[in-house]
């Protein structure tokens, strides 16, 4: 075997595992807010319309990052990035790309869709606040999205970064800022998941107090927020200073 | 062999943050959570939840603060 075959071995690994971990948090997520809906239905036959609304809405964007790590595996195999001139680098960081989109969408995944089940718990509940709750749980959404962004990021730089070289502590710092971006999603994607999910459930019981909670909710998302940037600024020093 | 060092090094740099940032992150979302839930319970209150909540999630923090401390020495003094 030579190098070439090793770095069709790298992109097919990173493929796999970019579409195969990331729907470990998508399918679960959906299944929450889907699970919930349900459950609200059972509760307020009425509310069917804004319920499916809102479930098929969560569940659209709890999508996005399993659709990420598809489009970068897609890249992987088809997009032309197996170039014959690579070296060990080409192959360390195929691998990285991968890996990043796969493991940084788990936890997104996990937190909005415990946001939008949240939410359609919440319709359950106050059927007359159903447009109050889908905008406070796409708010939440949003900022848990954040972090798979992040990992996207990491993903097309990894992919696009020149990487003729054979150096062995390059190729291990493409896949260190892989694995600190990628599992460094997880925390925070989840987290924030949790606050917008109990700023939600807050709001559905005590619809007067949302602007306070909404408020509560943005301080406690961008603290949370915090770990994921420093996990971006390490993965941006190992692959542009070391 | 020194550069096998500098690639562990690496590595190690990337699961330190990585690792480091998943448990801050977890942790001060709950906090936050409830947070949020104990101001929709007594909203008089806000004020002290908030206060609470930061001090607590700045703790929380330090984990990861740690984890960027021992990264970037391993990426810059290693």
């Amino acid at each position: 075997m030579n190098l070439v075959d090793f770095i069709s071995i790298a992109s097919y690994l990173g493929a796999a595992l970019a579409v195969g971990i990331s729907s470990v948090g998508a399918g679960i997520g959906e299944g929450f807010i889907a699970a919930n809906a349900t459950r609200a239905l059972m509760r307020q036959p009425k509310a069917s319309d804004s319920l499916l609304r809102t479930m098929l809405i969560g569940q659209a964007i709890t999508e996005t990052g399993a659709i990420f790590s598809l489009v970068v595996a897609m890249l992987l195999l088809f997009g032309g990035m197996r170039d014959s001139n690579g070296g060990w680098q080409m192959v360390a960081s195929l691998f990285a790309a991968g890996l990043v989109m796969g493991v940084g969408c788990v936890g997104t995944g996990l937190g909005i869709g415990y946001t939008g089940g949240q939410a359609c718990k919440g319709i359950g509940r106050q059927p007359r606040e159903a447009k109050l709750l889908t905008a406070n749980m796409l708010i939440g959404q949003a900022l848990s999205e954040t972090s798979a962004v992040f990992a996207l990021v990491v993903s097309i730089l990894l992919l696009y970064s020149t990487s003729a070289g054979n150096s062995i502590a390059k190729s291990f710092a493409f896949l260190g800022a892989a694995l600190s971006m990628g599992l460094g999603t997880f925390g925070p994607g989840l987290g924030i998941g949790v606050v917008a999910g109990k700023a939600i459930e807050a709001i559905s019981k005590f619809p007067k107090q949302s602007p306070l909670l909404t408020r509560t909710m943005f301080v406690g998302a961008a603290v949370a927020e915090s770990t994921s940037i420093y996990s971006l600024v390490v993965a941006f020093l190992l692959i542009f200073v070391s | 062999m020194s550069e096998i060092i500098r690639a562990a090094a690496l590595l190690g740099a990337g699961l330190c943050m990585g690792m480091g940032a998943l448990g801050p992150g977890l942790g001060e979302g709950f906090t936050a959570g409830k947070a949020c839930e104990a101001i929709s319970r007594s909203p008089e209150n806000a004020g002290l939840i908030t206060r609470t909540m930061l001090v607590g999630q700045a703790v929380s923090e330090s984990t990861g603060i740690y984890s960027l401390v021992i990264a970037l020495l391993l990426i810059f003094a290693v």
